[in-house]
């Protein structure tokens, strides 16, 4: 699904505002939104999911304006920097719980729910562990977990708050050629935030690079690294 | 091999002793004297003063009290936690301070309080009296001191908990699709309850042994508006000492039954309370 940022500002008392940013994300494409702390990327996130509102501007999905809606109804996944895992339900519960909280006839049965849990951890690699509670598990583990969880709804919009940040090198690697295979098979758009320059030319379709609540160049990776836009890219990529 | 972070045997056996006494002395042996007191004349002395209709009634009012006061501030203490953690807002800090102001003033001050408010000479006090309502030297006043005495007890348990668990698993449940109260009764509750448990133990345990806000508004009508705090007392003044510690007993005695059921429920539950990661 096409997402549109359209003139979206946001100021704060403290940091991490936007001035008047404005994106363009094609229909299942990977983008990266990178850039340091305080860029105001981990916001615009955030914005897009409706966890938060802009001051002013419009959030489109597929046309759409989705500005005005609740995080419930924009149909998006969305996966956190510390998992944000229920620690007090198995990875199963987990996974379960956007299905089990939809209301009277929407909701699946149970047996239904069942299956799709298995699907799902399948999809993620993690088969066996469904009765397992988070803190049983390790850090990737984690994160796969609510990588599954939000995708069991089907979204068509799975946004990443820097979902690999918490993870040491080369669980990084493995879950990001996790994820891009995920992505492909689901056909989702994705948006990831990231600071990791690497992992954002590695993954990405396109990149997005912030600076002081400003989109500084948005590019594919190629692109960014033979032609950087601003003195600003160039320090940053480079 | 000795361990870097352990005292030599000998010091340890100092500092354990000491605790241990200091517990003995300060906590034990006051307990055993209550009830030696309490059954000084014998069994049937003891059940002679508890259902004595004055004790009895005391006993009844303090059981009201409690059953009154403790779900109340258990869901306005969780409401305060969840606001003051859960959002930004103007005032936040003000409302912390205000949640601890019980702690702060003098439960006599407390009660002076609610008597300058509610008492014939008091703010309302004309308005209640020209409409019937009675509060002061009632059931009313000593349910709204105790109230004003035990608010802070599960706010204040809760806070902590609340602010060091933080907010993104109730976003997240907000991403699944959850509404507010389902987030709420799914997420939230499941994880601050063993906090919301002793919180609201302690409430129980305050609400029962308050004497000093309710000694002040409840009026010591012998029989009506004496808790069991306060029968204590009466007994106490009439050099009644068995009796007097016979219904201490009781109190002491509910104060242990509240400690042994969270020691159980702590029990019984082990192993979701490891899995919880609290």
């Amino acid at each position: 699904m096409t997402i549109t940022i359209d003139q979206i500002t946001k100021t704060f008392d403290t940091s991490s505002a936007l001035n008047g940013v404005s994106l363009e994300i094609a229909d299942g494409s990977f983008v990266a939104l990178l850039g340091p702390s305080g860029s105001g990327k981990t916001t615009l996130l955030r914005i897009i999911a409706g966890l938060e509102t802009a001051d002013s501007g419009h959030i489109l999905f597929g046309g759409e304006d989705v500005t005005d809606r609740s995080v419930q109804d924009r149909r998006i996944g969305f996966v956190f920097q510390h998992y944000a895992l229920f620690r007090h339900m198995t990875v199963a519960e987990n996974i379960a719980f956007g299905l089990t909280v939809m209301k009277g006839k929407a909701r699946p049965k149970k047996a239904a729910i069942a299956e799709r849990v298995q699907e799902l951890l399948d999809l993620v690699q993690l088969p066996d562990l469904g009765k397992r509670f988070p803190s049983q598990l390790s850090g990737g583990q984690r994160q796969r977990v609510a990588l599954a969880r939000a995708l069991a709804r089907d979204p068509a919009i799975l946004l990443l708050d820097e979902p690999f940040g918490a993870l040491d090198a080369k669980v990084r690697r493995e879950l990001r050629v996790a994820l891009r295979e995920i992505h492909d098979r689901v056909g989702l758009t994705s948006i990831f935030v990231t600071h990791d320059r690497e992992e954002a030319f590695a993954l990405a379709d396109k990149v997005a690079i912030l600076s002081q609540g400003k989109i500084e160049q948005y590019d594919t990776p190629k692109q960014v690294e033979q032609n950087p836009a601003t003195p600003f890219v160039h320090d940053f990529v480079i | 091999m000795r361990k870097a972070t352990t005292e030599p045997a000998s010091i340890r056996a100092l500092l354990i002793g000491i605790a241990f006494l200091w517990l003995a002395l300060i906590i034990f042996l006051p307990l055993v004297a209550v009830f030696s007191q309490a059954f000084a004349k014998g069994w049937s002395y003891f059940v002679a003063a508890l259902v004595e209709p004055d004790a009895w009634a005391s006993i009844k009012l303090t059981l009201i009290t409690a059953a009154i006061v403790v779900p109340f501030n258990s869901v306005f203490g969780m409401a305060a936690a969840w606001a003051i953690t859960k959002h930004e807002f103007r005032g936040r800090q003000l409302l912390i301070n205000l949640i601890d102001l019980p702690f702060s003033v003098s439960p006599v001050v407390a009660g002076l309080m609610f008597v300058l408010l509610f008492g014939a000479n008091g703010w309302f006090g004309p308005f209640l009296m020209a409409h019937g309502i009675r509060i002061m030297f009632a059931v009313p006043a000593i349910v709204i001191a105790t109230s004003f005495v035990t608010f802070p007890f599960v706010a204040r348990e809760l806070i902590p908990l609340m602010t060091a668990q933080g907010r993104a698993e109730e976003e997240a449940a907000l991403t699944l699709g959850a509404g507010g109260f389902q987030t709420f009764w799914h997420v939230t509750l499941p994880n601050i309850r063993w906090g919301l448990l002793y919180g609201v133990l302690l409430t129980n345990a305050r609400a029962m042994g308050e004497f000093g806000a309710v000694s002040v508004v409840s009026g010591h009508i012998r029989g009506l508006t004496n808790t069991m705090p306060l029968h204590v007392e009466v007994l106490y003044n009439e050099y009644d000492f068995t009796a007097a510690f016979a219904v201490a007993s009781l109190l002491a005695g509910l104060a242990l039954v509240t400690l042994g059921v969270k020691a159980l429920l702590e029990w019984r539950y082990a192993d979701q309370l490891s899995a919880s990661g609290h």
